[in-house]
């Protein structure tokens, strides 16, 4: 029943797919969208049943690819990762109809959501080496082909396209050089059979085979300082796409590290782990701190995204550390954590992406110094942006806070393990955690404030006007899943649970009660996020009633409107706002040695005096360090290398046959 | 006195004496600076008496005595005149800013616990787990040295590094023999003094104490 | 540290009915209302004192609170319900934490809330509410406000979180009772060097989040200078009330937590009013000691540069971080 399920989702994304590119410029969009939505339905059935029962299921076909056949299975912790596509991939694809109608779509743009849908529900199911690898090219590929579909539009995205081909290439090298090395030592290409060989590997082996797929699995999750096609890529691509690669397939490169390092490997060294969580809080401190200083909202969201990736990569690593360490059941909650986090970061970022696309829609632009004044045009995206920017920013009773809180707990119950570099990791991990808490809540009050509230900065943020009910319908359905993990997050435990448990070799004793809150049996914590709620609100309505109520003089139960008092200045313009840029500068100021941003400041005088001047301009750039650092060398490096290349042909079709020729020849030698 | 009370004691002089290493770097005051050093001396002083009751060890009570009179009271006097005779001085531009060094020093402390850790779990004893806060003490005042640029900055740094070992000291051995206290005591204070007396010609030749500018010697 | 454990178990065991704690509830919500105002007041009288004035009454702060709540309230012509809302959402979330806080009694109502991150986080939604509310009215100073407010918060936030780590670590729980009552069961914690080095962490985070001196004058008249009072600029009438003794409850709640978490001492566990009424008197005159103790440092210190306060900040969390070290260390 959960294979029918599945494989009908698969198919119906194909067909989605086929349709997009088939069907006449009028129904392309809908029909496309339709049946999208159907996959993911029907896969989101087949991957909750696998949870709920907790059965995984595996079939096998020689039909589709030759030599090695196609190895499908899907356990509770690829059935995670499904469903969290399948939810998010729903979303997008009901966004898509409104995104899309302004404009005729092209046959690849429609096209390419459904295909990159599938092949995002096809990676956690792949079930050998083979199988994965094609997958995660395909899917590669899909992505890139989503990406540039408004590369007519903003040539841009041709850039942003360059760098994630160049990444995500040597990423997929990496990952299939270690599991072609994994699969050599093993007795087969499957991964079960490669899992069955778990115990009998060498360790230098093994370390290699993590270190390589791990390099690969990181730069696709965005983990600094593998993290540089991510700001890049997902501001360009369309939002529908956007949110599928923040909430979807960064992901899957935590999932390959789940799936290759614990189940694949068996866990292994302690010293992976405390890499992997090592890379997780750079990669949260590093986001954090960009997403505080950016103005371009898609730009933030992107950091942001390289922020909650590196939170769960603290709790993967810190899970695997723990379980090295043989503390299963704290393994466990940690991973609980981790995924919890995971799925939230899903839901609100996906709601994030889609609403940055309808500000995008509405007023024309994503810069935040541009917008201002949208609550008022646009309440119903402006709430909806709100419940993603509250969850992210870890307010109690939205589920940001639910996961963190959980995240919290597993770091400080680890330190019952006593062991030295363990605990210096997870004290580094609530380090990051406290670090990217408050620069979260600064980055998406920023969002929040300078876009939808105060005036309208320019014309097309005056002009806008609210979205259409679909793309409303796409934020709503993940808003609505923010709100209920948030209120009753223990509603998802036991699925949640296991996930973990089919995340760490030999399972995992769970570590919470079952409820509605969260609730740590016996290592003492609980939250009952209901009661919270219930207790807020009727706060508010409580001072609110009283406020309303009380007063004996009618005047003052209502506020009078006024014009805006700001210290007595009579004149109050939109020009006079704080812009997205001035929000952030205090904070860019303190970090100036990490940000290091670059100022230009213009100032031509009048002719007649140097006390008048005449105009001032000031630019801002707040370009990625690493970036600079790191890439600048090798990029240069590449480029000579080409130069030098670019000598070797000189257009003669006997030297390129030559070329060919002796290339064989040395193939040859070589082999015998 | 109770074995757990005197643990109490110690545990925290050796908490006080790390914490002071971490005030020296976050205070710019030269004169705050001195009294840290002081405060350090005490919490030393303290904890070898301690251990001197516990163990009934005479020589480890002179020796309480002698970091008493001289890390307590002598070498901070000797600073204070030094800092006195050029009133408003301050630790004005750090090499490494305020901030980025307390962050460092974090680090560091993180960095000792991992070091030490590994090996005072060979010696698994209530004083020995102490070891990691005063190798910290130790990396820290050499952090001072390192960015600081002042000389009373420079002298500070040293002497955190000298409380340090000290603690590490008492720690692992439970009482140095009189005689290297009273070698290293006086050892640490002729420093002093001959800095003391550098930096007050320094400032009689160039009107001022600040070390980077003796690069321009070398030119 | 299993006793721990145990002696949580037997506190919940002996804690009394629902009722009877949702009434300690409500007096601890009314308690941190009424004395935030007043610990204000407090705090006003002991830097006049120290300064050699008379200075206005302890009470000032609730008279000021009346005037306020006679006044019509103007809002500013372009906000949006959040201008409305933020002063609501602040006193709700202060007067929530307060709710669970175990300031008085150790069993408040929304027993699955009483987490010291739930208080954290209640109080980080009062200062999103307020940043929000301060750029809605789309003037300079308010944004301004909110963006300095927001800056402070985010870089006070690390040596809060580990401060309270290094606790939560020794107590082996982030459960609020749970803490307390283990801090009542070892009295040899209160000396222990990692209290001490994180009630130093905690100090200076109370200070920056409260916005006293040196991190923010609360009495400043100078636009440019302001950080809370720039953000609030806008508010008058019973708004500005709710968002003065929404603050008030703040500071309050901080202190009545750090005394509890410290000194544990005089919290009532087990029920009955006496035990309450002396569990109120004992909170008062903690908290009444912490507050002139931070007037008496207000007095003697200038307020710091905006760009100074990091340097601030980070000495509190590398003292966190030492704490949480030296707390491995001494276990």
């Amino acid at each position: 029943m959960s294979t029918t399920a599945y494989l009908v989702g698969l198919g119906a994304a194909g067909a989605a797919a086929l349709l997009g590119a088939i069907l006449p410029a009028r129904r392309r969009l809908f029909g496309a969208a339709l049946l999208s939505a159907a996959a993911c339905l029907a896969a989101l059935a087949g991957a909750g049943r696998v949870l709920v029962s907790g059965h995984p299921f595996s079939l096998h076909t020689a039909q589709v690819l030759p030599l090695t056949g196609v190895d499908l299975s899907l356990d509770p912790l690829g059935a995670l990762f499904v469903a969290t596509t399948a939810v998010v991939g729903l979303a997008a694809a009901c966004y898509s109809v409104g995104y899309g109608a302004h404009a005729t779509p092209s046959r690849t743009a429609t096209a390419a959501l459904p295909a990159f849908l599938a092949t995002l529900l096809l990676v956690p199911a792949a079930a050998s080496v083979a199988t994965f690898m094609v997958a995660w090219e395909l899917m590669a590929l899909t992505s890139l082909l989503a990406l540039l579909t408004e590369h007519r539009r903003r040539p841009e995205t041709r850039d942003a396209a360059q760098w994630y081909a160049a990444m995500t290439h040597v990423g997929a090298a990496a990952i299939l050089l270690g599991l072609v090395l994994l699969a050599t030592h093993a007795g087969g290409q499957t991964f079960s059979a490669i899992a069955a060989h778990r115990g009998r590997r060498s360790v230098p082996l093994t370390s290699a085979v993590f270190v390589l797929t791990l390099l690969g699995f990181a730069s696709k999750a965005g983990a600094v300082p593998l993290h540089v096609w991510l700001p890049r890529a997902h501001p360009e691509a369309p939002s529908p796409i956007s949110a599928l690669m923040s909430g979807a397939m960064v992901n899957l490169g935590i999932y390959g590290i789940l799936r290759v390092g614990e189940d694949l490997l068996g866990g292994g060294q302690l010293w992976w782990w405390l890499l992997v969580a090592a890379l997780g809080v750079v990669s949260a401190v590093f986001g954090a701190l960009h997403a505080a200083a950016s103005t371009d909202t898609k730009r933030l969201l992107a950091y942001s995204t390289v922020d909650n990736v590196g939170l769960v990569l603290v709790g993967v690593g810190a899970a695997g550390a723990l379980a090295a360490g043989g503390e299963r059941l704290l393994a466990g909650l940690v991973l609980l954590a981790a995924l919890f986090h995971l799925v939230n970061h899903a839901l609100f970022k996906g709601c994030l992406f889609l609403g940055a696309g309808a500000l995008q829609h509405a007023a024309g632009t994503r810069d935040l110094d541009r917008l201002g004044g949208l609550a008022r045009k646009m309440p119903a995206t402006a709430v909806l942006f709100a419940v993603g920017a509250l969850s992210i920013s870890a307010l109690p009773g939205l589920n940001g806070f639910a996961s963190e809180w959980l995240l919290l707990q597993g770091l400080l119950h680890g330190f019952a393990s006593h062991s030295a570099t363990t605990e210096a990791a997870l004290l580094s991990g609530v380090a990051a955690l406290a670090i990217t808490g408050g620069l979260t809540a600064t980055a998406f009050v920023k969002a929040l404030g300078v876009g939808f509230l105060g005036q309208p900065r320019t014309e097309g943020a005056r002009g806008a006007r609210e979205v259409g009910p679909s793309m409303l319908a796409g934020m709503a359905l993940l808003a609505g899943g923010c709100v209920v993990l948030g209120v009753v997050p223990g509603v998802a435990l036991p699925v949640l649970d296991r996930a973990a448990a089919a995340g760490l070799p030999g399972g995992a004793p769970s570590a919470l009660r079952v409820g509605l809150g969260l609730d740590l049996a016996s290592l003492h914590g609980a939250i009952e996020p209901v009661l919270l709620v219930t207790g807020l609100l009727a706060g508010i309505l409580v001072i609110w009633g009283a406020l309303r109520l009380a007063p004996r003089h009618a005047e003052l139960r209502r506020p009078r409107r006024a014009e805006a008092w700001g210290c007595g200045r009579e004149l109050q313009t939109a020009r006079m706002e704080i812009t997205a840029t001035s929000f952030a500068e205090p904070l860019q100021r303190v970090f100036a040695d990490v940000l290091r941003p670059d100022h230009d400041l213009e100032v031509t005088h009048a002719a007649e005096s140097r006390y008048f001047p005449e105009a001032i301009s000031f630019h801002q750039r707040v370009d990625d360090a690493i970036e600079r650092v790191a890439y600048g060398p090798v990029i240069a490096a590449v480029a000579w290398w080409g130069r030098l290349a670019r000598r070797v042909p000189n257009g003669s079709v006997h030297r390129y046959l030559a070329f060919g020729f002796a290339a064989l020849v040395l193939i040859l030698v070589v082999l015998a | 006195m109770t074995a757990g009370a005197a643990l109490d004691v110690v545990e925290l002089a050796a908490g006080v004496v790390l914490a002071g290493a971490v005030l020296a770097l976050w205070r710019k005051d030269l004169r705050a600076l001195i009294s840290v050093l002081a405060l350090q001396g005490a919490a030393l002083a303290s904890l070898a008496a301690v251990l001197a009751v516990g163990d009934g060890d005479v020589g480890l009570g002179v020796v309480a005595g002698v970091v008493l009179v001289t890390k307590g009271l002598v070498i901070p006097g000797l600073l204070t005149r030094v800092v006195r005779a050029d009133p408003g001085s301050r630790e004005t531009a750090p090499l490494v800013n305020v901030p980025a060094s307390l962050v460092a020093a974090a680090v560091l402390v993180v960095l000792s616990y991992l070091v030490a850790g590994r090996l005072t779990a060979l010696f698994p004893d209530p004083l020995t787990r102490l070891v990691p806060l005063g190798l910290a003490t130790v990396l820290v005042g050499v952090f001072v040295l390192v960015t600081r640029r002042k000389a009373v900055s420079q002298i500070v740094g040293l002497l955190l590094v000298d409380n340090g070992v000290a603690l590490v000291a008492f720690l692992l051995t439970a009482g140095v023999p009189l005689l290297v206290e009273l070698g290293t005591s006086l050892d640490v204070l002729l420093v002093v003094v001959v800095l003391q007396v550098l930096a007050t010609t320094m400032r009689a030749r160039f009107g001022h104490v600040d070390l980077d500018q003796l690069r321009e010697l070398h030119d | 540290m299993t006793a721990t454990f145990a002696d949580v178990a037997t506190l919940s065991a002996a804690s009394p009915g629902l009722w009877a704690r949702a009434g300690a509830s409500v007096l601890q919500v009314a308690a941190v209302a009424a004395g935030g105002p007043l610990l204000l007041g407090l705090m006003g009288k002991v830097r006049a004192r120290a300064e050699g004035r008379i200075g206005p009454p302890i009470t000032q702060g609730l008279w000021d609170l009346r005037k306020l709540l006679r006044k019509e309230a103007i809002r500013a012509e372009h906000t949006s319900a959040v201008a409305a809302l933020a002063p609501l959402v602040l006193v709700a979330s202060a007067a929530l934490a307060a709710a669970v806080t175990p300031l008085v009694t150790t069993g408040p109502v929304v027993a699955g809330g009483a987490d010291v991150f739930v208080v954290v986080y209640l109080l980080l939604m009062g200062s999103v509410a307020l940043a929000l509310g301060g750029l809605d009215a789309g003037t300079a100073f308010g944004g301004m406000g909110s963006s300095r407010a927001m800056t402070i918060g985010a870089i006070s936030e690390p040596a809060l979180l580990v401060g309270i780590l290094a606790l939560a670590v020794q107590a082996h729980t982030s459960n609020l009772p749970g803490i307390v009552a283990a801090s009542l069961a070892h009295p040899g914690w209160l000396a222990s060097p990692q209290r001490l080095l994180a009630l130093a962490a905690l100090v200076v985070v109370v200070i920056a989040e409260t916005g006293r001196i040196p991190v923010d004058n609360p009495s400043t008249h100078l636009e440019l200078t302001m950080i809370h009072e720039a953000m609030i600029l806008e508010y008058a009438g019973s708004d500005l009330a709710l968002v003065t003794v929404g603050e008030a409850m703040r500071l309050g709640l901080l202190l009545g937590l750090v005394a509890n978490l410290f000194f544990p001492w005089g919290v009532e566990g087990s029920g009955g009013g006496l035990a309450i009424l002396i569990g109120l008197v004992v909170l008062g005159a903690k908290t009444a000691t912490l507050a002139a103790l931070i007037a008496l440092v207000e007095v003697s210190t200038a307020k710091l540069r905006l760009f100074r306060v990091p340097e601030l900040l980070a000495g509190g969390f590398v003292l966190a971080v030492v704490a949480v070290t030296t707390g491995l260390v001494a276990r």
